[in-house]
Order: structure tokens, then sequence, then C-alpha cells
């Protein structure tokens, strides 16, 4: 079976011909008759095989050896639950009735039924789950007028990539201290900004546009208004994929992928610098900060690329220095149940990144009534509230998300005031 | 994403796929309903009257068996196999396995043959037998129609075709109607070759009268 292009190009197809279930019954019921009316010599069965005869020595149709046949998907990546178009078109088959059938791919869901009849016809489909997806296959059915036979082509259909569902985010965390770039973020410094910042003495050269006469008024010399700075800051989201953990569709990783794609495209749109690091067992992919909307998907290609890219051991200290450019605010989305990604955590506080913990951890061990069941499922929660702990005892933020809220009620704390800066002083 | 239809003309055509959800397996739920009715009818039609022999009763039992299993694989024919199942639970996985078994045997040419073989055991009842020939063509088209879910409109061209084989139908009730010239066994399979002449000879000339008519 020769796959479909995505380009919607034309392909000839060889049309399998074989006689229908219909023609095969007709035949059955025919022979069957006559045979009767031979071995018992009752004309009357004759009459009865009659119209079966009939239809089956009338029918005689086209049955092109090729049709030309156009699949052309409406996307090649589209979110989770998201509607993809495809759209099917055969030449070459006038004169026969044309039905298309989708058999779709794991994880791809039919919106509508998945039949449909006519030389011309649009299927829908959704995914449910993010990855690298198959749209399935397709198969034409040729029906002459008769009905006595049908023609098969079987079409397998191009991959496509299934994207993670991005949660709602609008509001962001700011960093105190913002490199020297221009972006949207209020700096802590004066500037050429729209957001006012104070008023200072007036010297030559200001504008007079900026004098705050009521200030002069009082003061008996002239005051200027000044502006904050407006700047961007670099954002590197770390994913850790290590423990998928949890019902599948509201797993950790699920949930760490659909924030950290919210949080790319937050950032993104208010013109910060975004990257991502996945940190998975045996090493870690990452894609240096970068800017504009084609950057959402890059990070999220990324983030599915499990076995490619970059991967040299799963310590972040041999992450070049591109991956994590130094006074970057580092946004993780973990469970926190690997012990070494919590050391590599702490190791990169003590590096000096100012963090912020996203806890996508939403299950628990179940709840049994033996009393080891029980004591281990104690144990296991205050060993999770230690890590917590001792990681909030460091300085780093650490706050919890269901997946289904907006990441905005979690990180509301941290989105109102600037987050301080590693070693600075709160 | 910028060759992505957008989300409005998704959602409407998500609405509208809602919407004609039931209309568009309206053909099919009739369709397969009315064969249920005709296989129903013709078990019916070639079980009267009872034979009271083991072989009818027996016989009446593979047709009820075949039409049965026709009316589930026609009924229950839109549900999706999975092909996983390893991870279902015993009473899924017999679900399941019954749903594969019921779309494997031809359940309708058996039928065809025991309601036949049936008939057979009757004495010679020309017109009922002729009753039962055209319900039997009905309830094959109605099963094709059933399963490749086309309204009959689908079978406009097959008009004349079975509108000549209705003709021949009776023409053969006719001919068994007709008594043997004498006894003998060779009489009634002269019988059986005369009428074989007299309706090819009908089918031959039928379509052409009729082509001539319409013109």
């Amino acid at each position: 079976m020769p796959p479909a292009s995505p380009d919607s190009k034309q392909v000839e197809h060889l049309v399998r011909w074989r006689l229908s279930r219909h023609a095969r019954r007709l035949l059955t019921l025919a022979l069957a008759a006559v045979i009767a009316a031979l071995v018992q010599r009752r004309p009357e069965f004759l009459g009865l095989a009659a119209p079966a005869l009939l239809l089956l020595a009338a029918g005689r149709g086209v049955r092109p050896a090729t049709v030309t046949i156009t699949v052309k998907p409406s996307t090649t990546r589209a979110f989770e639950r998201e509607i993809v178009a495809l759209d099917a078109a055969a030449t070459g088959a006038t004169g026969l009735d044309v039905r298309w059938t989708l058999r779709p791919g794991k994880g791809v869901d039919l919106v509508r039924t998945g039949s449909a009849d006519g030389a011309e016809v649009r299927l829908l489909v959704s995914p449910d789950h993010w990855g690298r997806r198959e749209f399935g296959t397709v198969e034409m059915v040729l029906r002459d007028r008769w009905r006595l036979t049908e023609g098969h082509v079987d079409i397998t259909l191009p991959r496509f990539n299934c994207y993670p569902h991005p949660a709602e985010q609008d509001t962001r965390v700011v960093l105190s201290r913002l490199p020297n770039r221009l972006g949207e973020h209020s700096a802590r410094t004066w500037g050429e900004g729209s957001e006012f910042f104070g008023i200072r003495e007036y010297v030559p050269g200001d504008r007079q546009r900026s004098i705050n006469w009521a200030a002069s008024t009082r003061r008996g010399r002239l005051q200027v208004n000044t502006f904050a700075a407006e700047r961007s800051q670099d954002v590197v989201l770390l994913a850790d994929a290590t423990s998928d953990v949890g019902e599948p569709g509201s797993s950790a990783l699920d949930l760490a992928l659909r924030g950290s794609a919210a949080a790319a495209r937050a950032y993104l749109q208010a013109r910060d610098r975004v990257g991502v690091v996945t940190y998975q067992w045996g090493g870690a992919d990452w894609l240096a900060p970068g800017l504009g909307k084609r950057q959402v998907y890059k990070i999220i290609e990324t983030m599915l690329a499990s076995d490619s890219g970059w991967s040299r051991g799963a310590s972040f200290r041999k992450l070049p220095r591109a991956a994590l450019p130094p006074g970057a605010l580092v946004i993780v989305f973990s469970p926190l149940l690997d012990q070494r990604f919590v050391e590599a955590l702490r190791d990169m506080r003590e590096r000096g990144f100012t963090m912020l913990i996203v806890d996508v951890l939403n299950v628990e061990p179940p709840a049994r009534p033996r009393v080891t069941d029980r004591l281990a499922r104690r144990i296991w929660k205050m060993e999770q509230e230690a890590i917590r702990f001792s990681l909030r005892e460091l300085g780093i933020p650490v706050v919890r998300w269901n997946g289904t809220d907006p990441l905005d009620l979690p990180l509301a704390p941290y989105t109102r005031r600037p987050l301080m800066h590693a070693g600075s002083r709160r | 994403m910028t060759d992505q239809p957008s989300l409005a003309d998704a959602g409407a055509d998500n609405a509208r796929a809602s919407q004609s959800r039931i209309g568009s397996r309206l053909p099919v739920l009739t369709a397969t309903a009315a064969s249920i009715l005709l296989g129903a009818a013709c078990t019916a039609w070639s079980a009267i009257p009872d034979q009271g022999t083991t072989g009818a009763a027996f016989l009446l039992f593979l047709i009820i068996v075949c039409v049965v299993g026709s009316a589930l694989r026609l009924s229950l024919g839109w549900i999706p196999l999975s092909e996983e199942t390893y991870l279902m639970g015993a009473p899924l996985r017999a679900w399941l396995s019954f749903l594969r078994f019921i779309r494997v045997p031809p359940w309708e040419e058996g039928a065809a043959i025991t309601i036949i073989w049936l008939e057979l055991l009757h004495r010679s009842r020309p017109w009922h037998t002729a009753v039962l020939g055209a319900a039997l063509i009905a309830y094959l088209i109605a099963v094709h129609l059933a399963e490749t879910g086309s309204t009959p409109a689908a079978l406009r061209p097959q008009v004349p075709a079975l509108a000549v084989g209705a003709c021949l139908l009776a023409l053969g009730a006719g001919a068994g109607m007709l008594h043997p010239a004498a006894a003998g066994a060779g009489s009634a399979l002269l019988r059986v070759v005369a009428a074989v002449a007299v309706i090819v000879a009908a089918g031959l000339v039928l379509p052409y009268v009729s082509t001539r008519s319409r013109r």
C-alpha cells in the first residue's frame, strides 16, 4: 500500500476487483434453486432462480484497472482533541459508486462516522493524546451499478504530530533583575518604558512634555516624570520526563508537557526568549532560548522527540551554556519523584539559577487497610513533604498544579510581584 | 497553525456531524429492519404448513440460526473491533470474540439454501414457491442495502431486470402448475426442460419488449 503524500499529490492506485457478497448470495440462491428444480423435477424452482440469474447475467459495468486518488490531511500537526479534516478524492471512477472507509490509527478518534460516499469526501478525525500519531488507513470501495463486483483500494495515510493541549496561562512570573534587552516587562530601573517609575529633578535635555507640573509647583523646582525600563527575560522550561505516574491523559508527564506548552506560549507572547530542557533517563534534550511564534512548536517538538537531540548523561552541569543562560528564570514541571532529578535541581540552585517548581504529582499510593500498607503510604507522603520542604528551604518556590485549573492560579503569588533573583535578599 | 482549518470551522463541522449522525444511520437502520422482517417472513413462509418430520424441524432450526445470525451481523456490524484485547476483562473479550465470530459465516447464503431445501420438502405448490422466491430476492437486496449503507435509489438501474425477473418468476410458477402429459420418469424431466426453454426464451425476449415499449 503506497502511503498518501501529505502534500495532496495524485497517486494512481491499482484496483483489486472481486465478486461482491451480493453477487455471491444471488449466485448461491440461483444454483440452489436450479439444482432443486433439476433433482426434484419441479419447474417452479426454475422460476425462483430466474430473477437472480437475470441480475447476474445483466450486470455489466465499467471496471477500471486503476484510479487516481488524492487524500490530503488539512494539517500535519495538531493539538490534542483538535479536529483534523481529511479530504479524499478519486478520479477515473466515473459511473461507479465510491465508498470511503477510514480506519483511524492508535490514539486517533473518528469525529463522525468513518464512512462516506462520493467521489470527493471529507472525513474528520481528532487525536486524543499527544505524540507521533498515524491517521490510519483509508479503504476505498468501488461498486458497479449492478452491485455485482467490488474494487478495493487501501491507502496508508501519513503520520502527524499531535501536540499536548496547552493549559491556560495569561500571567507571567517576572524576575526582579532583568537582562539589558528590550522587552515588555517593567524593570526596576528607569528607562524608556510607559509605566510610571518616579520623579526627579529636571536637567537640561529632558523633554518638556515629561515635566510634572504639580510636583514642580509643590517643590518650587522643575520636576520630571521617569518611566520604568522595559526588558525581556530568558526563560528555560524544565520538563521532568523521568516518572510518568497517574491516569493516562492526566498523568504527571501529560501535565508537565501541557504546562510547559502553556508557559512557552505565555512567555513568547511577552517577547521573552524561551528554551526547554527535557530531563529523562540517561540524558537531557534541550533547545536554546529563542523568540517568535515558531519557537512554541520547536519547544513542543523537542519535548516530544525523546530519542533524538543532545543526550550526554543525566547532569545539567554538562549542558552547554546556551541551554541554560545565566540569569534565566527556570520553570520546572515535575512530580519530584526521582531523587536524582531533585539533586539536579538543588545543584542548579547552588549555581545561582532562579527557579520555580510546578508540582504535577496528582496521585498517591492506593489506601489499603493493612497496617504495613498504611505505614508505607504515610512514610511515602512524609518523604514527599520532606523533598518539597527542602526545596523551599533552598528558596525554590514549589506550587502544586492539578492540570485542570489554569496555571495562573498556582502561580498567582509569584506573578503579582517580581520573583527575587537567586542570591538577592528578600 | 498556519495550515490548519479554523477552530470555528471545525466546531461547525462537529456540530453538523452530531446532528446528522442519526440521519446518516437511518437508511442502514431501515434496511436492517427490512432484512430482519423479510428473513422472518421467508422462514415462516417456507415452514408452513408444518411437516411434522425431524428433517423439517432440523432445517427450520438451521434457517432460524442463519436468519438470526444475519440479523445480528447487520445490527452489530457498525461496532468497531479493537485489536488490542490483552488488557480487557474476560466479559469484554468474550463480547469482542462474539462480534468477530458473527461477521465470518455466510449467514444469508446458508439461509437461502436451507429455505429452498425446506420448500422442497413440501409437495408442489408453485405460487407459494413464487412468492417465496420474490421474498428471498427482496431479503437479499435488503441485506445488501443494510451492509453497504446504500439507499434504495442505488438499485434503480436494476429495476427493469427485477421487473423482468418477476415475470419469469410468474412464468416458472405457471409452468409448475401444468400437469405432466403422461405418467413416467421422463415426463417430469421433460416438464422441467420445457420450463427452462420457456424461461430462457422469455428472459431473452422480455428485456427487448420492455425497451421497445419505453421507446
